[in-house]
């Protein structure tokens, strides 16, 4: 797969986890260090800078220096825009491809 | 770089068969109208594109888009397995976001924007 699966694949996977999609949402009000984030979640700075990693590595946020500290923000529309017209059009094919094979099988064990 | 989708089955008919269900009313489109040859235009009911090329029953490839959106590429290949098996390949892309500028009507009645002037860079 060129652009598409395996990224998609790599942002489902960093969304699975509900810690991390309450974390990009915090992010997406505004660009935050993990000491910061730590501050409202039940875990540690460890667990966070952990959950930030995994989100940062699916394109999702972006990291910039803040001191001594990392800061992170959303990465900007145009991969959350890519991202989400791979997921919303490879959504219509499964299903579209889906009902392909349906109508093809009811076929087979009915011939015309 | 271009944003692309790609998606494979194996579908327990041969290409005839899948071919005449993939370019029939019922499956992309209750109300599908297809004009099976290049430039032909292509009426998915909420959609509207044309054919860019069309190869019974191996190969299909057509834009679609809503009116006053940009059109993306939709490319069926549909190849033997066996006798009665068909691997369906599909693969939608959308093209480079520069070439939005282009503007290109598309040749039918729709209002999406690429037209054959842009295969040459899709």
């Amino acid at each position: 797969m060129t652009l598409g699966t395996g990224h998609t694949d790599a942002v489902f996977g960093a969304l699975a986890d509900p810690t991390r999609r309450r974390l990009l949402s915090a992010i997406s009000d505004h660009p935050a260090t993990a000491t910061e984030l730590a501050g409202g979640v039940p875990i540690s700075r460890q667990a966070v800078v952990k959950h930030l990693s995994a989100l940062a590595e699916a394109g999702l946020l972006e990291r910039e220096r803040a001191g001594r500290e990392v800061r992170y923000r959303v990465t900007p529309a145009p991969l959350s825009d890519a991202v989400t017209w791979i997921a919303q059009v490879g959504a219509q094919w499964d299903t579209r491809l889906a009902s392909l094979a349906h109508t093809l099988e009811a076929r087979q064990s009915q011939p015309t | 770089m271009t944003d692309q989708i790609e998606r494979e089955l194996v579908l327990p008919a041969p290409p005839e068969q899948v071919w005449e269900v993939i370019t029939g009313p019922g499956w992309l489109a209750d109300d599908l109208r297809l004009d099976l040859v290049p430039g032909g235009d292509a009426d998915f009911g909420d959609r509207t594109g044309w054919v860019e090329e069309s190869e019974a029953p191996e190969r299909l490839v057509f834009w679609w888009g809503e009116d006053g959106e940009p059109a993306t590429r939709v490319e069926l290949t549909l190849q033997p397995q066996g006798d009665d098996r068909t691997r369906l390949r599909v693969v939608e892309s959308r093209p480079l976001e520069v070439l939005d500028v282009t503007g290109i009507p598309l040749p039918g009645s729709g209002g999406s924007s690429y037209g054959p002037a842009m295969v040459a860079v899709a």
